[in-house]
Parts: structure tokens; C-alpha cells; sequence
């Protein structure tokens, strides 16, 4: 009799003991939220700009186990070192614009906001699992895991291409829209440390007197015409090439062809809008002519052979026309204008 | 391209040089004339009107002088713009173009020849488009000789970049400025070529005068201490290079802080630093050569280390000065134009309202061959040109043409002013290689009927350089004479001494084959003939249009369309005189001159913070816009609209812009709100704050009724909300072709209705005030 009383109890204590761990697992325990976000401080404070590098085990620890609401949110940034290679899609210059929103919430805030947003990065080679729990299988891909976010694969808090277009300012902006912290300006180191600025300031003064003499003397680099000859050509190919264009919009060299991925498009119809290759390719015919004329006109004429002189005009002027055709042909076929002569309507 | 050379009196040649001058005046006014005239197709296809929008205020400025005088134009204030500010034209306007014109009309009225202010302000820019050309041929001359000088002026006189902001009816600042730059250009060649203080004050006076007239003579103000500084650099110094540049700081500065816009700025901002820093060194400079002179080889090594030590302490300190002074300026001293210069990609980061404007844009590769065509091509060879031999003058064009092109690559604007230096180089190019061929050919015609020997001796000396065509019977004399003038430029330069003499020693008969040089001038004059039928075409079809007046050729006729002049005289006949008219700023410069009614913001955009409300309660509720109008006194809306007719550049592709200038001051608009997934759309995708949008209901209100779907034709998609009711705007006036609309705000509720109603709609639609919830549609 006793047996079965204590077996009954047993199990009711077994039962109360499980039911209370049941219930000290959903319902939030401020005890434990504490713990975790105390963990995540000092994983913060331990990182380089406050990017805590986490894996499948912190993944679960930190987001899977513990209960929502969470007294924070956190935002991943998924890294994968076997596509860094792959520079089209910018991830390193992604992860460090990442980097530079997270060391700028870190300065920006104080007290009790500081701790309700963590930056995290989770590589691919060490947690392949947690990539497949958020569902990730594309890159670059930044997810926001608010504070009310139950399932890892819910894809709400994903940030859009458009959100990370402007790099670190439109992340920040995407930060403070969801979750209503501030980021502030992002604030991004200097080009150059006070200590490199200070060292070239004293290098140069150094240098003047030296430089000054030279100059005096008349015998530096500067006086080498071919210098400055090559120079103001350069300067011409350059921006007649539309390469400020392509630096200002940041247009790649050449594009994909949509209909056929193997097929690769150089040149982009339309006006507004050219791609690099394409630039080039017409600056060059643009500065190629100018300079077999100053050839011929120049160069050529000294020369005492008639026959070599002929050879070389004769190359000169079919490779000039073939380029002016072909800039005559790319624009039109670029732009659309119909350029036409008017002729006396008595002669149609 | 007719190479005249300018040779002595008293030689046999005496009759054909002064036929050569002749010829090239002759040559000359056809050039005026052509450079008038290739500009008169927009008065020819349209009427003469003047054309856009700046020219409007321009216009409108000149026939408040011309009615007024001089001291009231200076002290006019306007309040019929940027209401309530108003604005002070006189001290913020570059009065350059407006006196120009106004004194033309006033000589021509002095001498009885009655024309309007309109048809003189018309009429201006292709006059100056005449001088301007000349002024080229001065510069080119002075560089290169007449025969270059004349091929540039011919072809800067159809140059398309040149003549789309100078046609007949353009009458803005470039008209005249591009004139002042090259003719600035040239005194300043003309100062280092002669070493004339007469030439030195004259440059002086133009720099005034170009400062007058354009913002763009910061370009000069840096480009000349540029090459001041590269002559030093590059020991070239000369008291000519001195005269040259000290009275055009010193003069022209006092002169540029005459111009009220200008002002202080002269010595105050960042752009004019480089000139005052070249002083200082030039100065330096000056002391060096000075000292060097006086002393012998020895003590001058002495003195050299001295006057280095002093010059360098000098320039720090005045280097600190600067920088400190830039440092404690918020932009750093720089106007916001001028920073994207340096750092292109500025605007697009910071100032919308820059950015925003499409002669802000980097141009493509295809721009260069729209706005300057075939010269494109010539000008490298020009660059070598210039460097065969390098001079003080070559080297400034050569440093004109990198600098244009550099910045034409940032800003599309900017084309116009590597316009006048392309056609520098080109004709310099041109002028060689017509020089080399033509030369050939007469040199082997002539040797066929000649014997051999004799030629080789009497064109050795030929210089090929030379704008002459290196006849047999000329080319020693031409030598002779450009000998003389090497001689005297030897004591100038010394550091050209030794290239010269060999280039002399060096020369043999520089002839190349007679086949192929007819080939290659053939080509040549092929060339040069696309580069008439463009420019002919550039100005007849794409420079002509006033975009005041649009045409259309369809195949069932020739449609125009002059809803804006129809909707202005609406405004000047059936509102007010003091009604005040709120549009985007695009249209404000128009309202004031063709209307003559009171505008929130125009195009001279200088309060970014009006912009932006206008720009805010253009993409507000509707009700909350009502609210900002009704508080600057507004009491009609204009808004332009494409959608009927296909006209691309109306409000609502310029909407995102408002939204963007809007966000930037007031930062509950964002543009997130209304693109659907980063996209700009007016269907029926279109984000809820799109379509509730005040310019959106004012564009669409009742287009469903043109058509019965509401087809969007620039657009090209149907719209997204089709029926609605405005409830706080009335429309009073819808143009012929639905371009212009014009809404009345409908008059303020009495108390107690208004408060029932509001109640009302708070119940339904959750209205509320803008501050408490942003977006009461999402």
C-alpha cells in the first residue's frame, strides 16, 4: 500500500517538477532574459565594432530557445568566406558597412536602447544549419529577428536590396524604421588618422626645399613634355569615355544578357545611361583618330620612304574612317536620332 | 579653310598679303554671319518668343530696366516672388545679360530704330554667338596663327553645344558669357604674348565683365593662376607671364566685388583662393628672377636659400590663414555646385536640389558626339599640335581643353564651356593637317614641272608648324620672318633656345604621297561636311523648340500645342493682381513674366526650405496640404500634366523630386511611402500615400473622363484610382489639352461645420492632423 502511495507521489511529483520547468520555459523568466542579454554584452564587448560572430549553438541559444517576446532583437548578417571571391556580390563591402552601423549604434547610444539591438554575423562553412533553419539560400541576405519573432524562417525582417543600395546609411534607415531605435549618422572613420595626416604634413614640408631647388634648376620630371603631352591625352580619353559617368553611378563594365545568362551585353541601348566597356570602347575610337592625323601630319612626314608613307596613310585612313563609321553607327543606333541633311525640295 | 599669312610691307608679297587680309575680314563676317543665322530656325519653325524658363526672368528684368532705369533696376526688390520673403533682384541677380540688352535697346531706340525689349532680348544671344566666334578667331590667332583662327571661329560658329543655349529667344546668361570667357581668354594670350599693360587692363575690364554675367567666371579665376602656376612650375617664368597676371587679380578682383551678387565673395570664398595664392608666389617668383639679375652666380646660390627659407614661412603662414578660414565655414567655404565638381558624386549625396536638375548629370559618351560631333575626333590631334612646339599660349589651351573636359565629364552643363576650347583645338588640327596635305600636293604638282633639285632648297626652311601653305616662292621669306620672331622670343625663353634651332637644322622637305594626301583631304573635307549637316540638323531639330510652344507631327498634321501661354493669360485675366500661385518651382519664373502673379518658390532656388514645403504639400493629404497653402496666402494651384497628350516632363515624373526635396526638411515624407518595391508607379499597384497625394488627385482629377479608362499616356498604363471628389480644392481651369490645370483652394468652412465635418471624418476615414500620424492610409 505504502509502495503504491509512493510510486503515486513520485509521479506526481515528477509530474508538478516537469510541468513547472514546462511553464518556467514559456512563460518569460526575467531571470534568465537578464542572463542572455548580460552574455550577448559581453560577446558585444568582446568583438571587433560590436559584431558578435555567432554559430549554430549561439544561434539556438540566443534565438531558437529563448522565449518570445525576447528582451531584444537581433540583426544577422549571413557571411559565406567561399563566395567572397565573388566580387558582384559585395559582401565583404556589405559586411563592413554592417560593421560600421553597429559601431555607430554602439556610440550613438547609452543605457537602456543600447541593449535591445545586437549585431550579429553567422558564417556558412560553420553553421549550415542555421542558415537552412532561417531559410536562407541566397546571398547577401540581412535578416532582422525582432523581439516578437517566433520562427526563424519567417521572412518579414529580411532587408531588400533596395535597403542596402545606399550601403551603411540605408541599413541604418532600415534599422530605425523596425525597430524604432535610433542609429544616428553613420559615422565613418577618416580616410587618413591623425597620425598619417600629421607624418605627409611633415614629409612634405620636408621635402619643399629639395623640390624647390629642382625646380629652379629645371630638371624634374615636370619639364618632360611628353609627360604633360601623354597626360592631357589621358585626361581626354578618360572623360570622353563617359568614365565619370560610370565612377558617379557605379555602372559595371558589362551586364548579362536577361534572356540568355551566357551571353554577355556591352553595350546598352538608350541615352541616359552607358555601361563601362562600352565607354571605353568609344573612347578609344573617339581618341584613336586624333592621333594617327597627328601621326601623319606630324610624324610621318619626316619620314624619307614614299612607299613606307604610303603604307602608313593607307593604314591610317581606313582604320580613321572605319572609327568615325562606327561612332556614327553606335550613336545612332544608341540614341535613335535620324540625322538627315536638308537638301532644296526641287532636287527630291 | 583659306590660310592667310601676314607677311612685311614692301615685299613682292606685299599685294597678296593684303588681298590674305581682305580675304580673312571677308571670311570673317561670312562667319558672323553664319553663326547669326544658323540660330534663327527656332524663330523661323516657331515665332520669336523667348524660349524656357530662366530666360523668362531675364526677360522680365530687362523690361523692368528698360522702363525704370538703372538705380531702380539696382534697388529693386520683388515681391511678387517667393512670397511672403520677396526677393532682392538687384543684389542677387548677375546683371550682365540684363544690362547688355537693355543698353542695345536703348542705343537702338536713341537712333529711332523702335524695336521691342522682347524682340532685342530675343535676338541677343545670336548676335553674341557672332562676336563670340570672332573673339575664338582672336585666341586661335594668337596661338597658332590666322589659318587655325578661322577654321576655330567657323566651327565654333555651328557648334551644337554652343548654339542649344544660344538660339534666338534663349536669352540667358550663357548668351552673352560664352562671348566674355573666350574674349577674356584672349587678352589674357594676347597680355603674355605682347607683355602690354594696355592689354593687362583691358583683360581686367572683360574678366568684369564676364563676372557680370555668368557664375561660370570662377572658372576662369582658376584656370588662369592654373597656368600661371605651371609656367612657374615648369620654367616659363617672364615679366610677361607677370604683367599678365598681377593687374588681373588685383584689378579684377576689386572689379568682380563691384557686382553686388558677387560682393565680398571675391575674397571671401574658397574658389577664389588658388588666385590669390598664385600671387604670392608669383611674387616669390618675381623676387628670385629679380635677385638672380643682380647678383653674381655665387652670392645668388646664398641669396636662393634665403629667399626659399623667407618665401616658404610666407606661403605656410598664408597657407594656415586659409585653411582655417575655409575650416570655419560650414561648407568649407565652396558653393555646393562647386564641390561636385571636386567630388562628383557631392549632390547626388547631400543636396537633392542639385542633383535634381537634369544639366547637373554626368554626361554619356553619346552627349560628346550630340554637342560637339566631329571635333571629338580632331582634338587630340590639336593637343599634339600644341605641343609641337609647346609656347606660353599653346600650353594655356591645351591646360583650357583638359580642365573642360575633365569637369564636362562631371556636370553635362559644363559642355558648353569645353565647347569654345574643342573648337580651338579642332582648328588647330584642322589648319596642320589641311597645311600638310594641301602642301604636299602643291609641292609635287609644282616639282613635276620643275626639276627636283631646286625645291628641296627652297622648302627646307619651310616651317611646317606654320599656318602657311609652304608655297615654293613664299617659304623662304615666311622662314626669314618667323625666324625673327623665334629671335625674339629667344631672349624671352630661354628654355626653347635649343628645340627651336634643331627643329630649323632638322627640317627637309616635309612632303608626304600626292595620292594618298588627296585621299586624306578628301576625307577630311567628308568630315567636316557631317559636321555642317549635324549641326545644321542639331539646330533646326533638336536646339529649336521654346518648350513654351510644343509641336507634334503626326500623320494627320502638324499639332501645337500652347496650353501654357493659354493657361498664364487664364491666371493674368481671371485671378487677382495680388493672388498668389503655388506650382512646383520649374514654372515660377514663367508665372511671375507671363502672369504677372505672386509664386511660393521659382526656379532661382535659393531658399531650400520653401522648396521643400511646397514640395511636402505637393505629396501630402489633401488636407494637410490645404493647410500649408491656406497658411502662405495661396489661393490657386497649378499643376503641368502629360498625361493626356504624352508630355514627358510634367509634375508627375517630377513628383519623386518633390518628395525627396520635401523629405530632406520635413522628414515625416518619405520616399519609401510611395515607391512599391523601390518602384515609381501610378497604377493600380501604387502605394495608398501615392495615390492620396495631392499632385496625383490634382493631375487625375476627372481624367477618367477623356477617355473612359483613365489611360496614362506617358506613362503608359492606366492610372490607379480612377474616381474621386476633391474636398478641399476646386477646379477652375483645365487647358485646351489638359497640360496645364489650375485649382482654386476652396474657402475655409464656417466653425461649426467644419468641426461636425472633421468629427465626421475622423469617424470614417481616421483623419488626423499630419503631426500625430503620419500616414493616415497605410
Amino acid at each position: 500500500m505504502t509502495m503504491a502511495i509512493n510510486k503515486k507521489l513520485l509521479s506526481l511529483v515528477l509530474l508538478v517538477s516537469s510541468l513547472s520547468s514546462i511553464a518556467s520555459a514559456s512563460f518569460s523568466d526575467p531571470d534568465s532574459d537578464s542572463d542572455l542579454t548580460n552574455e550577448l554584452v559581453s560577446l558585444r564587448s568582446n568583438s571587433e565594432s560590436g559584431v558578435i560572430h555567432l554559430d549554430d549553438h549561439g544561434i539556438s541559444k540566443f534565438l531558437i530557445s529563448s522565449p518570445t517576446p525576447r528582451p531584444y532583437s537581433i540583426l544577422v548578417f549571413f557571411d559565406a568566406t567561399q563566395l567572397h571571391s565573388k566580387t558582384e556580390l559585395r559582401l565583404q563591402e556589405l559586411r563592413r558597412e554592417f560593421g560600421l552601423v553597429s559601431a555607430t549604434f554602439l556610440a550613438n547610444n547609452n543605457g537602456s536602447d543600447l541593449n535591445k539591438l545586437f549585431f550579429c554575423e553567422i558564417e556558412f562553412s560553420r553553421s549550415q544549419s542555421s542558415f537552412q533553419r532561417f531559410g536562407v539560400n541566397a546571398l547577401p541576405h540581412i535578416r532582422l529577428v525582432t523581439a516578437s519573432t517566433a520562427k526563424l524562417s519567417d521572412e518579414s525582417g529580411q532587408m531588400d536590396q533596395s535597403d542596402f543600395a545606399r550601403l551603411a546609411e540605408s541599413m541604418a534607415e532600415f534599422v530605425e524604421q523596425r525597430t524604432k531605435l535610433t542609429v544616428g549618422p553613420i559615422q565613418r572613420p577618416p580616410f587618413l588618422s591623425k597620425a598619417q595626416i600629421s607624418v605627409i604634413v611633415a614629409m612634405i614640408v620636408i621635402a619643399t626645399p629639395f623640390v624647390i631647388k629642382r625646380i629652379l634648376r629645371g630638371e624634374t620630371l615636370l619639364h618632360d613634355h611628353r609627360l604633360w603631352l601623354s597626360g592631357a591625352i589621358f585626361i581626354y580619353f578618360f572623360s570622353v569615355a563617359g568614365t565619370m559617368h560610370n565612377i558617379i553611378r557605379k555602372m559595371p563594365m558589362f551586364l548579362q544578357d536577361r534572356n540568355d545568362p551566357n551571353k554577355l551585353v556591352f553595350f546598352y541601348q538608350g541615352s541616359g545611361m552607358q555601361l563601362g566597356a562600352e565607354g571605353f570602347a568609344v573612347g578609344f575610337l573617339y581618341t584613336v583618330v586624333g592621333l594617327l592625323l597627328a601621326f601623319v601630319t606630324n610624324v610621318l612626314v619626316r619620314v624619307r620612304n614614299l612607299n613606307v608613307q604610303r603604307l602608313v596613310m593607307l593604314v591610317a585612313l581606313v582604320v580613321s574612317s572605319w572609327a568615325v563609321k562606327q561612332v556614327v553607327y553606335l550613336d545612332n543606333w544608341k540614341t535613335g536620332y535620324g540625322i538627315h541633311p536638308y537638301w532644296p525640295s526641287s532636287w527630291q | 579653310m583659306a590660310a592667310v599669312e601676314s607677311l612685311p610691307p614692301g615685299t613682292p608679297s606685299a599685294m597678296r598679303n593684303a588681298f590674305g587680309t581682305v580675304l580673312s575680314a571677308l571670311i570673317l563676317v561670312l562667319i558672323g554671319v553664319l553663326a547669326f543665322s544658323i540660330r534663327l530656325f527656332s524663330v523661323i519653325k516657331y515665332e520669336s518668343v523667348i524660349h524656357e524658363f530662366d530666360p523668362y526672368f531675364n526677360y522680365r528684368v530687362t523690361q523692368f530696366l528698360s522702363k525704370n532705369g538703372i538705380y531702380e533696376f539696382w534697388n529693386w526688390f520683388d515681391d511678387r516672388t517667393w512670397y511672403p520673403l520677396g526677393r532682392v533682384i538687384g543684389g542677387t541677380v548677375y546683371p550682365g545679360l540684363t544690362l547688355t540688352a537693355g543698353t542695345i535697346w536703348w542705343v537702338l531706340n536713341a537712333i529711332n530704330i523702335p524695336l521691342s525689349v522682347e524682340t532685342v532680348c530675343v535676338f541677343t544671344a545670336p548676335v553674341f554667338s557672332a562676336f563670340a566666334s570672332w573673339a575664338t578667331y582672336l585666341l586661335t590667332k594668337e596661338v597658332k596663327g590666322s589659318g587655325a583662327g578661322l577654321a576655330a571661329a567657323a566651327l565654333l560658329a555651328m557648334v551644337p553645344s554652343y548654339i542649344s543655349r544660344s538660339v534666338a529667344g534663349s536669352y540667358d546668361n550663357e548668351a552673352v558669357a560664352i562671348f566674355a570667357l573666350i574674349f577674356t581668354f584672349y587678352l589674357y594670350i594676347k597680355t603674355l604674348n605682347t607683355g602690354s599693360l594696355f592689354y593687362a587692363t583691358l583683360n581686367a575690364i572683360a574678366y568684369f565683365y564676364m563676372v557680370c554675367s555668368w557664375g561660370g567666371y570662377t572658372f576662369i579665376i582658376n584656370l588662369i593662376p592654373m597656368h600661371v602656376l605651371l609656367c612657374i612650375v615648369t620654367g616659363r617664368y617672364s615679366p610677361r607671364l607677370y604683367i599678365a597676371y598681377a593687374p588681373l587679380v588685383v584689378l579684377g578682383t576689386l572689379l568682380a566685388a563691384l557686382v553686388p551678387v558677387v560682393g565680398f565673395n571675391a575674397v571671401l570664398t574658397s574658389e577664389h583662393f588658388a588666385s590669390f595664392l598664385v600671387f604670392i608666389i608669383i611674387h616669390v617668383v618675381a623676387l628670385v628672377y629679380y635677385i638672380k639679375g643682380i647678383l653674381t652666380p655665387k652670392m645668388f646660390k646664398v641669396a636662393v636659400t634665403l629667399v626659399v627659407s623667407i618665401g616658404l614661412v610666407v606661403c605656410l603662414i598664408v597657407v594656415a590663414v586659409l585653411v582655417a578660414l575655409v575650416a570655419s565655414s560650414p561648407t568649407g567655404g565652396w558653393s555646393g555646385r562647386s564641390l561636385s565638381l571636386l567630388d562628383p558624386t557631392y549632390a547626388s549625396k547631400y543636396i537633392p536640389i542639385i542633383a535634381s536638375v537634369s544639366e547637373h548629370q554626368p554626361p554619356t559618351w553619346p552627349s560628346y558626339f550630340m554637342d560637339i560631333n566631329v571635333l571629338a575626333f580632331l582634338v587630340p590631334a590639336g593637343i599634339i599640335a600644341c605641343f609641337s612646339p609647346l609656347s606660353d599660349a599653346s600650353s594655356f589651351v591645351v591646360l583650357y581643353i583638359v580642365m573642360s573636359v575633365y569637369f564636362s565629364g562631371v556636370m553635362v552643363r559644363l559642355m558648353l564651356v569645353l565647347a569654345p576650347a574643342a573648337c580651338i583645338m579642332s582648328g588647330i588640327a584642322l589648319s596642320q593637317a589641311f597645311d600638310v596635305f594641301t602642301g604636299s600636293i602643291k609641292y609635287q604638282l609644282s616639282s613635276k614641272s620643275k626639276d627636283d633639285a631646286e625645291d628641296n632648297t627652297s622648302t627646307k626652311n619651310a616651317p611646317k608648324d606654320d599656318a602657311s601653305s609652304g608655297k615654293a616662292d613664299k617659304g623662304e621669306e615666311v622662314a626669314k620672318e618667323r625666324l625673327s620672331k623665334k629671335g625674339k622670343k629667344k631672349e624671352r625663353e630661354p628654355a626653347e633656345k635649343p628645340s627651336v634651332k634643331s627643329k630649323i637644322v632638322k627640317k627637309k622637305a616635309l612632303v608626304l604621297p600626292l595620292e594618298a594626301s588627296i585621299v586624306a583631304l578628301l576625307l577630311l573635307i567628308m568630315l567636316g561636311a557631317f559636321y555642317v549637316i549635324h549641326c545644321v540638323w542639331a539646330a533646326a531639330e533638336a536646339y529649336s523648340a521654346p518648350s513654351i510652344v510644343l509641336t507634334s507631327q503626326s500623320h494627320d498634321g502638324l499639332h501645337v500645342f500652347d496650353d501654357f501661354r493659354e493657361s498664364y493669360a487664364w491666371l493674368s485675366h481671371n485671378t487677382d493682381v495680388d493672388d498668389k500661385v503655388a506650382s512646383w518651382w520649374d514654372y515660377g519664373y514663367q508665372t511671375t513674366a507671363m502672369a504677372n502673379r505672386t509664386v511660393i518658390v521659382d526656379n532661382n532656388t535659393w531658399n531650400n526650405t520653401h522648396i521643400a514645403t511646397v514640395g511636402t504639400a505637393m505629396s501630402s493629404p489633401e488636407k494637410a496640404a490645404w493647410e500649408i497653402f491656406n497658411s502662405l496666402d495661396v489661393k490657386y494651384v497649378l499643376v503641368v500634366f502629360g498625361g493626356v497628350i504624352g508630355y514627358p516632363s510634367d509634375d508627375i515624373n517630377k513628383f519623386l523630386w518633390m518628395v525627396r526635396i520635401g523629405g530632406g526638411e520635413f522628414p515625416h515624407i518619405k520616399e519609401a511611402d510611395y515607391l512599391r518595391d523601390g518602384q515609381y508607379r501610378i497604377d493600380s499597384e501604387a502605394t495608398p500615400t501615392m495615390l492620396n497625394c495631392l499632385m496625383y488627385k490634382l493631375c487625375y482629377y476627372r481624367f477618367v473622363e477623356t477617355d473612359g479608362k483613365g489611360y496614362d499616356r506617358v506613362r503608359r498604363t492606366e492610372i490607379g484610382k480612377k474616381h474621386f471628389k476633391l474636398t478641399h480644392f476646386e477646379e477652375v481651369f483645365t487647358s485646351h489639352h489638359w497640360m496645364v490645370r489650375i485649382y482654386k483652394l476652396k474657402p475655409q468652412k464656417n466653425r461649426i461645420r467644419g468641426r461636425v465635418k472633421k468629427l465626421k471624418q475622423k469617424t470614417t476615414s481616421g483623419v488626423s492632423s499630419k503631426s500625430v500620424k503620419k500616414n493616415p492610409w497605410m
